[in-house]
């Protein structure tokens, strides 16, 4: 359809069908569904991630051995195969039996939105990739302070934990405020991969009014907005984030990298 | 009396590299002792042997009466009694002077706020730059992060104190500034090891002056002694050097 | 996208079929070169696809078969088959220039489609159902309401079913493979698409007998043989192939050799196609 507009095959745009009911609805439920999905995992990944990345700069060799199999695994592969693992593969670990069925079969209605195992695993899949790269993120604002500051913190008699706790941490994050941003940023656009597993998020929706109304120009342009509307949002609030909690005379940068 | 620093035949490898061999030396309270030699000699790893931030191979240190080689040695106790200078000041960037110095004294020793800002306001009365409280670090010169540096250090009352090479990240207008901190307090009695190159301080404060290479204490001696008349080649070398410019 | 390319294919098809269409039927053609060149598939499994063995056979070639045998009887000398592999792009411009004198594969027709070919009476007939577990208890379309059920997202298939059937909790999937793995572990309680389709998912599961293909038809995909526009001669005699066939029970045979229990794809006829079937076969 797109195609036929550009290569100059008559195409009448009806960009009423953005609002006439059922579509409007329809995009409407996508772009909540996409907003739910994404902050949720984003909350999942920043606890995970964060401890990930602390992991993976202390001294214990264990720990730090796993946290960086984790990252590496999550990061180096594609989330549309993790998605697939997470809904296909996930459930099938349990033994056969009424809670396997429980968790494959689930249909809860909430006020929010339909509980289920395409939300679940999309919620997984996200949460848990997402998680290895804010860790990995975290993991290089860490160690982007020099050595020395650790040394000069212990030296003073601050244990190790203290030293994370009122100086690593602190300093650490504040580093990787532009690139937890664009990570912030890419949990919304990688949402759209829930699609293929069925969550009715914004992408999923869109296709649904073309396949209606075959109007695909429209219904990707307003996907497109809404993406871009949610984008821009988040850039602004991290620049406050980043003017707010700049060290001062050191990160004055300001404007979140996308 | 005991000595305040011992070190007993210690010996430490940088994986294959012998960075300290069977370093024998004891510092008395009070004393103020200079380590220098040339760089790569080992004296930067001595000092940091001290407060355990370099653990040892073989041999013993033992500061304070503490062995640090013993078993269960409590270490964060042991540092907040030998404070340390360091070269690249390593103040906390997102924290200004006065909290700088505040912090270790509330959370290792529990101090309230009110009690450990009075202390860090006195000790940068002491430092000379009781102006600059309020100031985050990428706002002071070189020297005035220096000065907050030993002050942090000093606010724990440490015993001893160590510096390692803490004019030698100083633009040379700033260095006498830091320099006269440091003489205030050896005069004031403070155990000190200082690693510098500074040999007009070394003549002028310390008591020894402990020259070192390869990793070994090649010389030591009194100041008049040691500039006056070195016994060893590599000495008489390393002073012709450092002393020409 | 389906929609530009079909008027695309339209103007090309137009284009290029202006001239030999007035020339000479298709039944004056062939009595002239005693060949019956017909389009069909190779991968349209069990309706027109190359076997194991090299051999192109199926339900729709065993159809063109019968058509050749008729033309045989009629002309009173003997026909070749000569079978050209067509794909859904080509199917329609190579009828509608002639260059194949029939197309017998997996065609749904379509009012659209008949804007440009003709189409014979339907040999088979197939729609939108439900593919379940066996023991189930899901009969119909009915039975599916407020369980989930699964499609694959922007067929007509799904829209088919959200309109008749709106109280069931729709799950849609990327394709069949995934649709029948959710069905397989429980994710949803009945798959839905082309019956014919479902039969070959089932077809090739681990164990065929747990699935069946349940429920009446809620979207018809009728199949019909695409034929010239304009040649009506040529239309009634395979449409009244087809009727012969209907009437001597030889469809009937030939639909459970390929759909039977024994077949290649189980699809056992329902009473509501055999009278369809029936009543498609008009009087002598």
């Amino acid at each position: 359809m797109m195609l036929a507009g550009i290569l100059g095959l008559q195409y009448e745009f009806r960009w009423s069908v953005l609002w006439e009911s059922p579509y409007g609805y329809w995009l409407l439920q996508g772009f909540k569904n996409t907003i739910v999905l994404s902050l949720l995992a984003w909350a999942i990944a920043l606890l995970l991630g964060i401890a990930l990345g602390l992991l993976r700069t202390a001294p214990w060799r264990l720990p730090r051995a796993i946290a960086t199999a984790y990252v590496e695994f999550f990061r180096n592969t594609p989330l549309l195969v993790q998605l697939f693992f997470w809904y296909f593969a996930v459930p099938q670990i349990l033994p056969a039996g009424p809670v396997r069925d429980a968790i494959n079969s689930l249909n809860l209605d909430t006020p929010i939105l339909t509980l289920n195992f395409e939300f679940l695993a999309a919620l997984a899949g996200l949460g848990v990739y997402t998680s290895a790269r804010v860790g990995e993120t975290i993991r290089a604002g860490i160690q982007s302070i020099p050595r020395q500051q650790t040394e000069a913190a212990l030296s003073s008699g601050l244990s190790l934990i203290q030293v994370y706790r009122h100086v690593l941490i602190p300093v650490g994050f504040r580093i990787v405020i532009p690139p937890m941003a664009t990570e912030f940023l890419s949990i919304f656009k990688n949402s759209s991969l829930a699609v293929t597993i069925g969550f009715a998020e914004v992408t999923f929706q869109t296709q649904q009014v073309n396949s209606y109304t075959f109007k695909g120009l429209e219904a990707v342009t307003a996907a497109t907005l809404i993406y871009l509307a949610i984008s821009l949002t988040i850039a602004a609030f991290m620049n406050r984030m980043e003017h707010r909690y700049a060290i001062p005379g050191l990160i004055a940068r300001g404007a979140v990298r996308e | 009396m005991a000595a305040a620093i011992e070190f007993k035949q210690v010996n430490k490898w940088f994986g294959k590299l012998h960075v300290l061999r069977d370093i024998t030396l004891a510092i008395q309270p009070g004393e103020v002792v200079v380590v220098c030699g040339p760089s790569g000699s080992g004296k930067s790893t001595l000092i940091r042997c001290v407060n355990r931030l370099e653990p040892i191979q073989s041999g013993d240190v033992v500061v304070l009466g503490q062995s640090l080689t013993s078993p269960g040695v409590n270490f964060s106790q042991l540092r907040s009694q030998v404070g340390m200078v360091f070269q690249a000041f390593n103040l906390y960037p997102h924290m200004n002077a006065l909290e700088n110095i505040v912090l270790a004294p509330m959370k290792v020793k529990g101090l309230s706020r009110a009690e450990a800002e009075k202390i860090a306001v006195a000790l940068l009365e002491r430092v000379g730059i009781p102006e600059k409280a309020g100031q985050y670090p990428a706002h002071l010169s070189g020297g005035q992060q220096q000065r907050v540096a030993i002050a942090r250090a000093l606010a724990m009352q440490p015993k001893i104190m160590l510096f390692d090479e803490p004019t030698s990240a100083l633009d040379p207008e700033m260095i006498n500034e830091v320099l006269e901190v440091m003489t205030d307090l050896a005069r004031e009695g403070m155990t000190m090891v200082v690693v510098t190159h500074e040999m007009g301080f070394a003549k002028r404060v310390s008591h020894r002056i402990v020259f070192m290479d390869e990793g070994q204490v090649v010389e030591e001696g009194k100041p008049e002694t040691f500039f006056a008349a070195p016994r060893s080649e590599r000495t008489k070398l390393f002073l012709s050097k450092i002393l020409v410019h | 996208m389906r929609k530009s390319l079909s008027v695309f294919l339209t103007v090309l098809v137009m284009l290029a079929s202006a001239a030999p269409a007035l020339a000479e039927t298709v039944l004056e053609k062939i009595t002239r070169t005693g060949v019956l060149t017909a389009g069909t598939r190779t991968a349209s499994i069990p309706f027109a696809f190359i076997n194991e063995k090299n051999e192109w056979i199926g339900f729709s070639i065993d159809f063109l078969e019968a058509v050749r045998a008729r033309l045989e009887k009629k002309l009173g000398k003997p026909i070749k088959l000569d079978k050209k592999e067509v794909t859904p792009q080509t199917r329609i411009p190579l009828v509608a220039n002639r260059t194949i004198d029939l197309e017998c594969g997996s065609t749904t027709y379509t009012r659209g489609r008949d804007e440009t070919v003709d189409f014979t009476i339907n040999f088979f007939f197939t729609g939108s159902q439900l593919l379940v577990k066996k023991g189930s208890g899901i009969k119909t379309l009915a039975d599916v309401a407020g369980k989930r059920v699964g499609a694959t997202q922007g067929t007509t298939n799904e829209k088919a079913l959200r309109a008749q059937q709106p109280r069931a909790d729709v799950v849609t999937f990327m394709d069949h493979a995934a649709g029948f793995l959710a069905l397989e572990q429980g994710k949803i309680v009945a798959y839905v698409t082309d019956g014919i389709l479902l039969a070959g998912l089932a077809a090739k599961a681990r164990s065929p007998k747990d699935y069946e293909v349940v429920g009446d038809f809620f979207s018809k995909d009728p199949y019909s043989c695409i034929v010239p526009e304009n040649d009506s001669k040529w239309r009634d005699f395979v449409n009244h192939a087809l009727m012969e066939l209907i009437d001597s029970g030889k469809y009937f045979e030939m639909y459970d050799k390929w759909f039977g229990e024994k077949g290649v794809v189980a699809y056992p006829m329902s009473a509501q196609v055999r009278n369809y079937m029936l009543m498609q076969s008009m009087p002598e």
